[in-house]
């Protein structure tokens, strides 16, 4: 909503189609498995050069899965990714390697995601030499330039992961992913284990970054707050599929799948004495090792009706709009519904008005 | 930053300099060198001069020993100098044969260190390897690992019984079978500790920057892994010293007359009742030999991480 939004250009950056991860369950050694998790199912989208594709879900819908099935980090049962028109998803080994110059991850936990026993000299250094970017002299002057692009200092490089905080680590981890200048990068929820306040200056930092360099993102994140914020497009997932894909502001203001209105209405908004106007859906998630033939949503969403519990709805454009939806009964919808902020009580009104005042004699 | 400010940027702005922000922080002290980590630690300290000494004893050997360790003399399991009817020539005594035990010792650490170094060397070398690419690759796991089983359920001792009856006596076949039977237990642990590490996200982090799976196997795994590793291996060379020395008190080991000191220790088991020095000194110094080799190991695991470095 406040960065300008770019439009998709006819050759994507990146286009998924009908990408598929299934998990085999159990079976031990010498013996088959059973049961099958169905992580992603037919997930298919595309990504514009330099825009922001937010990938948005709860806990265990897939989105984690998506982001690395997309960079081959795991292998997808069925689909393709194409990367600058190139399909990445039957590339041998070895050219596969060579191509995540252009694509490049950052991760969740900052903590996790940079190898303790390099110093970050170490670790930014070698995606420049696996890939011939600069070697020698060079190389470490890239470094250098690199640490300070992400608000970092070169004498940062010789440190250890372990002596640094959160944030700064995930700025190494931004600089590392920058460094092979990638057409592409996944950020798995990059903020969410970060503080609030670091998070801003994080997500500043990566779309400064993209506004520099041009570079697209697929951002997943369960956090609605901050997708709103840097995201140009979002799709919605539930139980490995995309139930809905719009542009953000459109997506914020009018969504028009059930669960996207439920994902919305359950965000907590910063309004003082506000109280939850709906009710969250009621019921279970159904479980991804056993999904019926109907709609994943049919056993929580309002509109459900047979038709939900036995045909599954595809995925499709609205309206000859960018707005595509998997649902039946989308035009039933009723207006979204933001309940008016409350009248404070006169004492929460003084305490307003009091932090207003010390907020505006600051200015 | 100067907390009376009132100042309060309204929202974080991170485009020009955020310099103040982390580069005046802490100036960490230069990170001393990995040897002089060592050494400050007491205990180690004490443990790596202990076994450097037994080390070096053993090496000069020829030059330290007093006696030919294997000629008899005629004063026979005299006691060592500080009791009574010792006497300064066997300032350690001497055993049941009259051989001078100092000089014994001092050879018979020559083989039981030997014994010890090879046996870990070659089990924990292949334990690792075998644990750190089962860890490494699913698809050999299951194999590797149902090898391992295979190979656990064959006692060292058996396996030396074995291997004495096909090569015939000497330190060779000893080795060889402290070795293989080291290598389930290092296969185990070592791909416990690579599960470990290779749960963490920085594996799948090397892998998304573009790494072969040698270079990730190498930087990022065995790195992580090794200094865990390092520490079970140097744990097993106690274990493996007190085996061998077991395999030598059961008269699987050196050829006599060498001297190895789990066969001294043996030896000297029928003068136990009114000549004890003979089998307790040479325990004593397999006693602290794997104490000393315990506690460098746990010192060495603490100086090679680098997140344990105070």
């Amino acid at each position: 909503m406040t960065t300008p939004k770019t439009p998709a250009l006819p050759t994507p950056v990146l286009e998924v189609s009908g990408l598929t991860k299934h998990f085999p369950l159990g079976g031990g050694f010498l013996q088959g498995s059973k049961h099958v998790v169905q992580a992603v199912s037919d997930v298919s989208f595309s990504v514009g050069k330099g825009e922001t594709l937010a990938i948005v879900g709860e806990s265990g819908c897939g989105k984690s899965t998506t982001g690395r099935a997309l960079l081959r980090l795991l292998e997808p049962t069925s689909g393709s990714v194409k990367l600058d028109g190139e399909d990445i998803s039957k590339l041998p080994p070895h050219r596969l390697q060579a191509l995540r110059r252009n694509m490049q991850m950052v991760f969740q936990d900052p903590f996790g995601s940079l190898n303790p026993r390099m110093t970050v000299r170490e670790t930014l250094l070698e995606p420049l030499l696996l890939h011939n970017i600069a070697t020698g002299k060079r190389a470490h002057e890239t470094v250098n330039k690199l640490l300070v692009r992400v608000g970092l200092a070169p004498h940062h490089a010789d440190r250890y992961p372990h002596e640094f905080s959160g944030g700064q680590r995930q700025r190494i981890c931004i600089a590392r992913a920058i460094s092979t200048r990638p057409r592409l990068i996944v950020c798995d929820e990059p903020v969410s284990a970060l503080d609030v306040s670091v998070q801003a200056q994080i997500v500043n930092l990566m779309q400064d970054l993209q506004r520099d360099f041009g570079m697209a993102y697929v951002f997943i994140s369960h956090d609605l707050s901050v997708v709103r914020h840097i995201a140009d497009r979002v799709a919605v997932m539930y139980l490995g599929r995309i139930v809905e894909e719009a542009p953000a502001e459109s997506l914020f203001a009018d969504p028009r799948h059930p669960y996207t209105r439920a994902l919305i209405q359950a965000a907590p908004r910063p309004v003082p004495g506000l109280r939850v106007a709906s009710e969250p859906p009621s019921g279970e998630a159904p479980s991804a090792l056993n999904l019926g033939p109907g709609c994943a949503f049919a056993s929580r969403c309002p509109l459900a009706t047979d038709l939900c519990r036995s045909t599954r709805p595809e995925i499709d454009a609205v309206d000859g709009g960018p707005t595509r939806i998997a649902c039946h009964h989308a035009d039933q919808r009723a207006p979204m519904v933001f309940p008016p902020a409350p009248t404070p009580t006169p004492a929460l009104a003084a305490r307003l008005a009091v932090m207003a005042n010390a907020r505006n004699s600051m200015t | 930053m100067s907390v009376t400010s009132t100042n309060v940027p309204p929202a974080p702005q991170i485009s020009g300099s955020i310099e103040g922000d982390v580069s005046q922080e802490f100036t960490a002290p230069a990170r001393a060198h990995w040897l002089r980590r060592l050494l400050r630690d007491r205990a180690a300290f004490l443990a790596l001069l202990t076994l450097a000494l037994v080390i070096l004893g053993a090496i000069f050997a020829p030059v330290l020993a007093t006696h030919d360790p294997a000629s008899n003399s005629r004063s026979v399991m005299t006691p060592p100098a500080w009791m009574a009817r010792g006497n300064a020539e066997h300032w350690l005594g001497t055993d049941g044969q009259g051989r001078d035990i100092f000089s014994r010792l001092l050879y018979g650490a020559r083989l039981t260190l030997l014994i010890g170094f090879a046996a870990v060397g070659l089990g924990g070398f292949f334990g690792s390897l075998l644990g750190l690419l089962s860890a490494f690759n699913a698809k050999i796991d299951p194999w590797i690992m149902r090898t391992m089983d295979v190979l656990l359920s064959f006692p060292a001792i058996l396996l030396a019984l074995a291997l004495v009856a096909v090569m015939g006596q000497g330190i060779v076949p000893i080795v060889i079978a402290l070795g293989i039977s080291s290598i389930p237990d290092c296969a185990r642990v070592a791909r416990g500790i690579a599960i470990g590490v290779m749960k963490q996200e920085f594996i799948e982090a090397g892998r998304a920057v573009g790494l072969s799976n040698l270079q990730l196997f190498n930087r990022y795994l065995v790195r992580n892994a090794i200094s865990s590793i390092m520490i079970f291996i140097s744990l097993r060379f106690g274990q493996t010293i007190l085996i061998g020395a077991t395999l030598s008190f059961l008269g699987l080991g050196a050829r006599p007359p060498a001297s190895e000191l789990g066969m001294m220790a043996s030896q000297g088991r029928d003068f136990l009742l009114f000549a004890p020095h003979i089998a307790v000194i040479p325990s004593v110094v397999i006693f602290i030999i794997v104490l000393s080799a315990n506690v460098a190991g746990d010192a060495l695991r603490d100086v090679l991480d680098p997140r344990l470095q105070a």
